[in-house]
């Protein structure tokens, strides 16, 4: 099945199940993947820190990358994954051209990944990150194979 | 000419249904009355019943219950009540596909009323006033894709030559087409007899620095555009292919709290804009 996630979402899935989001600009894609247990989720986080607005991060955690990455690892964990399996990649946190720093989001949004990932001693293994384009995932849950969709080219991540 | 080709375009846009327009040179004389405007929204039932379902809206808060045109008037001023008929009549236009920038249907008119609450929530954030104008501004600043796409769609490979060379979209747009859909938004909106500010922050958008003059409304609009952009909603092939300017940000005083709190909340008043303008 396919199963959408929105801007500020998070969902897991299955063998059979492809996890799909649409255009990441300075947004955060995140999968994670356990080949073993054949589970993933994916997690499409708009902002870095929850604490610019954290009523909206009480209702939607996935709306940030400080709540959204626990929660979508946690979801996965609860679904069989095991962490030394765990596969992760990222994608997304595109920038506007120029140098304008307040615009840089999502620069924001994967230092706050590093940051988190580094403190649980959880390594990337692929990701596509910054510039200016809008990217797309399809992230097929059985394989954990990841189509990346960007400026009208398709190709593995 | 291929300009000439998109000048024909222009003139041959939809035009505003005939009570939007008599409602905009109402508001721009002064002397104005409830009963004028009664007068104009009587001819057309539908638009009445859309003005008066979107008075009742989350989006513009009133706590009572508006049930007339007179109350609409009196509660959110001709001024609102003008922004509301020309978003109905303005979705009817934009709420399509557009091919050559890449947005499947509905993305455009998602993108133009994000573009509007994140202007007007940016104001709020930053404690400036814009003109009311923000709200049709916002609505409206992206209609001239609406005319370029099809061009765009066929010299993409041009297009896609100038943006390696390190161009803005709109650069890009310009140097191939000869015009960047900014302009063509403001030409389409002249026709329409839009207030002047409004065709103002819809042609510099993407270029506020470039307007001899400083309008708050115009600033909000062209950092609301690039956050709605950065934040996914009706960023197509263009991408974050533009550049936010240093001046706007300089003169706003906008820091990145202001963007990412306003980023936070552009969703829900999204969708309660939407479901306000949502016929039923
Ligand atoms: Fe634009
Ligand atoms: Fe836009």
């Amino acid at each position: 099945m396919n199963i959408t996630v929105l801007v500020g979402d998070m969902k897991t899935g299955r063998t059979g199940d492809i996890l799909v989001t649409h255009a990441l600009g300075s947004c955060l894609g995140l999968m994670v993947f356990d080949p073993m247990a054949k589970v993933g989720g994916l997690l499409h986080a708009m902002l870095p820190l929850s604490s610019i607005n954290p009523e909206k991060a009480r209702g939607n955690p996935a709306m940030f990358v400080d709540t959204g990455v626990p929660l979508l690892f946690k979801s996965v964990y609860e679904m069989g994954g095991a962490k030394e399996r765990l596969i992760v990649k990222a994608a997304g946190c595109g920038n506007p051209m120029g140098k304008n720093e307040i615009f840089k989001i999502g620069e924001r949004n994967y230092t706050v990944l590093k940051k988190l990932l580094w403190k649980n001693n959880i390594l990337l293994k692929a990701e596509s990150v910054g510039g200016t384009a809008s990217r797309t995932i399809h992230f097929e849950v059985d394989t954990g194979g990841v189509l990346l969709s960007c400026n009208g080219t398709k190709g593995p991540l | 000419m291929r300009i000439d080709q998109i000048g024909g375009m222009i003139k041959a846009f939809p035009a505003m249904p005939g009570a939007a327009l008599k409602l905009l040179t109402l508001t721009d004389a002064p002397s104005a009355t409830v009963q004028q405007i009664e007068d104009v929204l009587r001819q057309d039932p539908g638009l009445t019943a859309n003005v008066l379902k979107l008075a009742n809206s989350a989006y513009f808060g009133i706590p009572s219950k508006v049930g007339s045109v007179r109350q609409a008037v009196m509660l959110l001023g001709l001024k609102r009540l003008v922004q509301m008929v020309v978003a109905t009549c303005a979705s009817a236009i934009i709420d399509r596909g557009v091919p050559g920038y890449d947005l499947p249907a509905g993305e455009l008119w998602r993108h133009s009323l994000a573009v509007s609450v994140a202007a007007k929530g940016l104001a709020g954030e930053l404690k400036i006033q814009a003109a009311d104008e923000v709200f049709t501004a916002g609505l409206l600043h992206d209609v001239g894709k609406l005319v370029l796409g099809q061009f765009v769609q066929e010299e993409y490979t041009d297009i896609k030559r100038a943006l390696a060379q390190g161009m803005t979209f709109e650069a890009a747009e310009a140097a191939v087409l000869g015009i960047d859909h900014a302009e063509i938004g403001a030409r389409v909106l002249a026709q329409w007899s839009l207030p002047e500010n409004i065709v103002h922050a819809v042609r510099w958008h993407h270029a506020p620095e470039k307007f001899g003059t400083v309008d708050i409304m115009l600033d909000v609009v062209h950092v609301a555009n690039m956050l709605c952009l950065m934040i996914g909603i009706g960023v197509g092939r263009e991408g974050l292919l533009h550049e936010p300017s240093p001046v706007v940000t300089r003169r706003l005083g906008l820091e990145p709290p202001h963007l990412e709190k306003v980023a936070s909340q552009t969703l829900q008043w999204v969708s309660e804009l939407s479901q306000a303008l949502a016929v039923g």
